[in-house]
């Protein structure tokens, strides 16, 4: 299966952006960012909490909708997904 | 003209509430009063300092110590005189967030942090008014349109707030994010175009890149999950 992250801003600094990504069957959204995002601990850190998890205010959607922080561990990626990881910025 | 005089005249009749004369209130207040919205009532509470200069470009080297609201009025009649601008110097609050807004046709989120956004939110869609929204950090930007009961809310896109942050910005990213809720404005107002509604305009100035995040909806979402397309916005 082949499935498509985009990082955005300050994470696409860090890791890059249009990641194509082959994640074995039953990888959760989840475990797929995770995978990524360890190759660089820096985009790792901004990204997920010391538990491993997303850090609160990061906004996960799939194919357009945003997916529960609550839920990303169990939502399995399926073939042509598109993934984005955006950090909203909060300045005016 | 671009937008023929009965476009002009619809500009001239509408009242627009932009919350915050800072980094992105200074360029959306400016280009509306150009733009020659009728009324633009515009809310700070704080006084100009020279570390806001570099983005804040509706107010100078000689305005500092002075209120942004009376730098502000200053300002905005004198790129138009034929407007009427209310500049309010006050917090907003729960308390008196409505009174403010009033009968306003669009309310403009050039706020510096979420917890007042969700006010300005919950407000719009109690009383079915369209927020424009922008945010800044640094040379990244994001910028929606949200019309209250028809796409999502501030809430189901962000439902938590980010860190805040005292932001280190670039003027010129305030300048891409006030110039397209701007747009937005006058777009909603002229029935023109395609809105910036169930997507999240996405600015990155390092990569030099604009973007788009395709937004939904969100059935549980506890600002507007309740409210039902026929009760939506004024969507003129």
């Amino acid at each position: 299966m082949t499935v498509k992250v985009r990082f955005f801003a300050r994470f696409r600094e860090l890791l890059g952006t249009d990641i194509p990504a082959e994640p074995e069957d039953g990888a959760t959204l989840l475990s797929l960012v995770r995978d990524l995002a360890l190759k660089k601990k820096e985009g790792y850190d901004a990204i997920f909490d010391g538990h491993g998890n997303f850090h609160e205010f990061v906004i996960v959607m799939r194919n357009g909708k945003r997916v529960e922080h609550d839920d990303v561990g169990a939502v399995k990626v399926a073939d042509g997904d598109e993934i984005a990881v955006f950090p909203p910025v909060a300045g005016g | 003209m671009l937008f023929g005089d009965e476009g002009q005249e619809r500009l001239k009749k509408a009242h627009i509430f932009i919350a915050g004369a800072g980094g992105l209130g200074s360029p959306v207040s400016l280009y509306l009063a150009v733009a020659g919205i009728g009324t633009i009532t515009i809310v700070d509470m704080d006084v100009v300092d020279q570390s806001n200069l570099n983005r804040q470009i509706l107010h100078n080297d000689r305005d500092i110590g002075k209120k942004k609201t009376v730098s502000a009025e200053e300002k905005l009649t004198a790129v138009n005189p034929d407007i009427t601008v209310h500049a309010i110097d006050t917090r907003i609050n729960e308390s008196n967030a409505a009174t403010l807004i009033g009968n306003a046709d669009g309310i403009v989120d050039a706020m510096d942090n979420y917890p007042t956004r969700y006010l300005l939110n919950n407000v719009a869609i109690h009383m079915t008014i369209p927020l424009f929204h922008g945010a800044i950090h640094g040379f990244y930007g994001q910028a929606t349109t949200i019309i209250p009961g028809k796409t999502p809310c501030l809430k189901c896109i962000f439902p938590r707030a980010p860190p805040g942050e005292v932001s280190p910005v670039v003027g010129a990213t305030a300048g891409v994010i006030g110039t397209v809720q701007a747009t937005e404005v006058i777009k909603y107002l002229l029935q023109s175009g395609d809105l910036l509604t169930n997507r999240l305009f996405v600015w990155d100035g390092l990569a030099g890149r604009a973007d788009e995040i395709h937004a939904e909806r969100m059935p549980c979402c506890p600002a507007c999950g309740g409210l039902t397309p026929d009760k939506g916005g004024k969507n003129k």
